[in-house]
This record gives C-alpha cells, structure tokens and sequence, in this order.
C-alpha cells in the first residue's frame, strides 16, 4: 500500500513503524518525528494514488494537473480544498485519527481515501 | 439512437470535409472549430441552468460551464502565446447554424421533454465532438502545443460523454 508518494528518510522510519506494528492492532500507533507532508496528483480525472496512509497531525497536498477545476471534498463536508484551476494546489492538515472518504465536488465520479493514524505519541 | 439535427450537421461537415483532400482544415481553422465547440456548449448549459429543474441535469450543466470555460480559457493562453488568431471555417460556421437551431428546439421545452432533449443532444454531441477531436483534429494539427491542448480538452471532453450517458440513463428517456 502506497503511504507517501516521495519516501524520505523519515518516510522509511515510519514505514518500518508500520512493519513492526503487530498485525491486528488496528489503528497502528505510528512513530512520529515531525508531521510529513504528502502529496496526491490530480491527473486524467483520477487522485494519484487513489488512497493514502498519514499520521495525526500530517498534511496532504492536492495538485491539480487536469484542465478541468477539480476538488478534494471529504464525503461528509468535514474538509474542501476549494476549487483547483489547473497547476493549483491546496494543503489539508489532519489532526484526527479516522478514514476519510473524499470525492471532487464537480465531478462525483473521481474519488479517494485519506487514512489518518494516530501517533504514539499521543 | 435518434440523432440530434445539430450531431448530423457536424457529422455530415465533418465527413464533408475529410471529402476535401485537397483543403484539410489547418491549425487555425481547428483551433477556432474546438472552441467554437466548447463556447456553444457552454450556451446549451445556461440553457439548462435557465430552464431545468432537475438537479443532476443542473449538475451536469455546470460542469459544462466551469470545464469548458477552464479549456477555451487554456486555449486563450496559448492563442495568446503563439500570437495567431484562429480561423472562421466552414465546419466552425455549421456549428454555430446547427446549435442555433437546437436551442429553438430547447427553448421550447420544459419539464422532463426539455431534460431529456438536452441530455441526449449533450450525449450525442459529445460523442461525434470527441470522435472529430481525437480522428481529425489531432492527426492533422502541427503545432505540438495546440495538440497538447487538444489531447488534454479530450480527456475531459470523454468524461463529459461518459457523464451524459449516465444522465440520459438516469433520466429514462423514451425514444
């Protein structure tokens, strides 16, 4: 399962974290460093990668590369990136545990999944 | 499917001018016929927004609006960049007499009639617009950031068919 699109050093330590979280224990406690940013492609009327894993207190980039305004709506209103002309950005930051089911607004058909974990830290 | 007056007038230009050999279209002439398409969709969807009352068909109608506006405004940029000036053309010009006489049509529509007829003439439009794009003025364009364009507008062009064919699903039309 694809976390974060770039892995940097403190990706690869959170995903040893997550290697060495007992299976079952859901959610994983993850450890934490520093919030991580990642980052999520607009592309073709698709979110790239559709899903997404971050921790509390991490944010998510959306960038649109579609000439089409696109956005990241959670399903529940809870979040909106707005709207996003082509080459637009919106950062959302996360600071709850839980799984967020989002679409674009203007076209339902384009959906995603933000998975946020609690850290262990808290 | 019935065929909508204004899908046979493009299709018929269209095949009329894939006839004239010796006169393809040129990179100007495309370049007006695509949006020229786009502006006259736009027009059909502040139709809908003016007449419908069904909210999907309202949905779909301004996504119409905002995903269009946003590909003709990228065609203004790049008009703009490559300081030319698109070309009035036959096929452009059959386009704005075929869509002028569909929206009489429409406008004397309401309700579910109106609905359908803009549903289905969305779909079939879609579906002969993308098929001129990505068979005639793709190949045929020279400018490579023109064909940029074009092979971007369509990627959202065919969701815009694909999203038609769910509306005129949804709406169970007759006939």
């Amino acid at each position: 399962m694809l976390r974060l699109k770039c892995l940097s050093r403190r990706g690869f330590g959170r995903g040893l974290g997550f290697a060495l979280a007992l299976p079952g224990l859901s959610p994983p406690l993850l450890a934490q460093e520093g919030p991580l940013e990642a980052g999520i492609r607009i592309e073709r009327f698709s979110f790239d990668p559709p899903q997404i894993e971050v921790a509390v207190g991490d944010s998510v980039t959306w960038t649109n590369g579609d000439l089409a305004p696109h956005t990241a709506t959670a399903i529940d209103g809870e979040w909106d990136t707005g709207a996003l002309g082509m080459g637009d950005a919106a950062r959302i930051i996360f600071r709850t545990p839980g799984r967020y089911p989002y679409h674009c607004v203007f076209h339902p058909n384009m959906t995603g999944m933000v998975i946020v974990h609690a850290t262990a830290g808290g | 499917m019935k065929m909508p007056a204004l899908v046979f007038g493009l299709a018929v230009a269209v095949s009329g001018l894939a006839a004239q050999a010796d006169e393809p279209m040129n990179d100007l002439e495309i370049a007006h016929a695509a949006y020229t398409a786009g502006g006259l969709d736009i027009r059909y969807a502040h139709l809908a927004l003016a007449i419908s009352e069904n909210d999907e068909v309202r949905a779909f109608a301004a996504t119409m609006i905002r995903d269009h506006t946003a590909v003709n405004e990228a065609a203004g940029r790049l008009i703009a960049e490559l300081d030319v000036t698109p070309q009035d053309n036959p096929l452009s010009q059959a386009l704005v007499e075929g869509a002028a006489a569909k929206r009489a049509e429409l406008m004397s529509l309401t309700g579910n009639a109106f609905d359908c007829a803009y549903a289905t003439n969305e779909l079939a439009y879609h579906q002969i617009v993308n098929q001129t794009v990505a068979e005639t003025f793709i190949p045929a364009v020279t400018v490579a950031p023109l064909r940029a364009l074009l092979e971007d507008a369509l990627v959202t062009f065919r969701v815009h068919e694909a999203h038609a064919e769910r509306m005129v699903e949804g709406l169970a039309c007759s006939g």
